[in-house]
């Protein structure tokens, strides 16, 4: 908040604090516990191995490149059609709030799956030739339906995105808008500087959630043509019968890629985590016990 | 300062002020009695316009203001009005409070608003507390920090609607003491309660409105110890008891 720095009597909460600093460790321990003792103990094999990583390295980092790049691509997306959708949800005007309710329901009640199925197939169809020629020229018609794809993801995430905005936008109290209204506030400052920082208070800790879904419902992208970190990882094992390594590489790279996915997913509700506490206001936090 | 001339409300079947005129002259404090459910907090609503009247017309300094062409904005910032609930902004610190309307209505800038909210805070006590959350208040403290908040706004008058009712017994004197000092000070003001005693002392008159109309008006001594209907004096003998 812009008017925050004014008044020094309230020390600023502290982001990083021990417990902060005992969960990091924590977790890097258990890390090291898994790859330096657990795997070496039950399948005498060792993460740090040359011979491994010569061959899956590749595989991995242009793996991880395409998870990112998908996370990126649909993660705001879905951060602003969900508020959206949330926002218009709550709205007394009917043509707002029904579509968005409609949206919900319909994204809401598809498996991911299924909509990347649709995207993929079909999903280029729907994007006017003009807009092909012009933005998206450059890439492959299949590059295309991949987008399109992650994008459904994106809107998968972003319909029960909107339920969690709704909610924070019903969990303020009524008594809030009118006393913004009789302050002399217009409608839209109301909104700005009343309704909608509390809403994304009460949001946020649902929103970690969500998130972390999110990254995760990315690896359904394999199921089609997506080069995201489990599609590499399979794309590696159908050569590795054939290439004469061990059969239980198998296992490793399936490990690198699920300890992958939980640093992704760890390290996004941490952060969120760290923003709640930027953000803490009394009253505004449940309890604790 | 105020006038109201037959006021109409209605939600959905319900006919909730039937035909409501009064008027507040300049300095005059005026307390509402009457049972719940009888439309006082609706005509108060009705004075800054959250909520529009059906038919019948509000004047304040003589501007005829609920009809086309007059902001509500312009109008809500010439009364201040306070809640029961309190409804301080929660996430927004006692002063954060009392400057948003001064710098985002007024558009005032930040270090004047800063100052002015200072010395509101210390005329309603709070001098001490710029920098607690509503939720690290006793209610009696919210109560004092929303009057401060609606005073910045330098209105003609306040509305009052029950500030004292949602307050635990032993904070209910603090904010009395700041609404009387208030009133002394010659502020215009409509007051909702229950506080007889408040009342007694600085009501210049008293309404009591039942089923959406004003059966009876005059001085406290009128309402209390001589009331001419028998809505009022059977209301007033439960409340004074």
């Amino acid at each position: 908040m812009e008017t925050a720095a004014a008044f020094p009597l309230r020390a600023p909460p502290k982001l990083v604090t021990r417990i902060t600093i005992v969960h990091l460790i924590e977790m890097i321990f258990a890390g090291i516990l898994m790859v330096f003792l657990v795997l070496p103990a039950i399948f005498k094999f060792s993460l740090v191995n040359a011979s491994f990583w010569q061959i899956y390295g590749r595989f991995y980092v242009t793996g991880l490149f395409g998870t990112f790049f998908y996370v990126a691509l649909t993660l705001p997306l879905s951060v602003v059609l969900g508020f959206l959708m949330g926002w218009a949800r709550v709205s007394r005007v009917r043509i707002f709030s029904w579509p968005a309710s409609l949206y919900v329901n319909v994204f809401r009640g598809l498996p991911p799956l299924i909509l990347v199925i649709f995207a993929s197939l079909f999903g280029t169809n729907l994007v006017p030739q003009p807009i092909i020629d012009r933005f998206l020229s450059g890439f492959r018609r299949g590059d295309i339906a991949v987008g399109l794809a992650a994008i459904a993801i994106g809107m998968h995430s972003s319909a029960y995105q909107a339920e969690i905005f709704r909610a924070g936008f019903q969990s303020v109290p009524k008594g809030q808008l009118e006393a913004a209204q009789a302050l002399g506030l217009r409608p839209w400052q109301g909104m700005r500087h009343v309704i909608l920082p509390q809403t994304f208070r009460l949001s946020l800790p649902p929103l970690g959630n969500e998130f972390a879904g999110l990254i995760k419902d990315t690896s359904i992208l394999a199921a089609i043509a997506g080069t995201d970190l489990v599609a590499k990882s399979r794309d590696l094992l159908g050569i590795l019968p054939a290439s004469g390594f061990p059969i239980f590489w198998i296992f490793a790279v399936w490990t690198v890629v699920a300890v992958t996915y939980f640093v992704l997913t760890y390290s996004v509700t941490r952060g969120l985590r760290l923003l709640e506490r930027k953000f803490h206001t009394p009253g505004l936090e449940g309890i604790s016990l | 300062m105020i006038r109201v001339e037959d006021i109409q409300k209605h939600f959905g079947a319900l006919h909730v002020l039937r035909g409501i005129t009064f008027d507040v002259k300049k300095g005059e404090a005026i307390v509402i009695i009457g049972p719940s459910g009888s439309g006082k907090s609706t005509l108060l609503r009705c004075v800054n316009l959250l909520v529009e009247p059906d038919a019948g017309k509000v004047f304040i300094d003589g501007v005829h203001v609920n009809r086309h062409g007059i902001r509500h904005e312009w109008v809500r910032q010439q009364v201040g009005m306070v809640f029961q609930s309190f409804n301080l902004f929660t996430h927004l610190s006692a002063i954060e409070n009392v400057t948003l309307g001064l710098t985002r209505v007024k558009g005032m800038p930040h270090d004047q608003a800063v100052e002015k909210a200072r010395k509101l805070l210390a005329r309603v006590g709070l001098a001490a507390k710029e920098s607690a959350y509503p939720a690290e208040l006793s209610g009696g403290q919210q109560q004092r920090v929303a009057i401060a908040r609606a005073l910045a706004m330098d209105p003609k008058a306040m509305l009052f609607d029950e500030p004292t009712s949602a307050l635990d017994p032993e904070y209910i004197r603090e904010v009395l003491d700041v609404m009387t000092a208030l009133a002394r000070e010659g502020m215009t003001m409509i007051v909702v309660t229950h506080e007889m005693g408040f009342a007694s002392n600085v009501a210049s008159r008293i309404l009591f409105m039942d089923a959406g109309k004003i059966i009876e008006e005059g001085t406290a001594e009128d309402i209390f110890q001589r009331p001419k209907e028998d809505r009022t004096r059977s209301f007033v003998s439960k409340i004074l008891r």
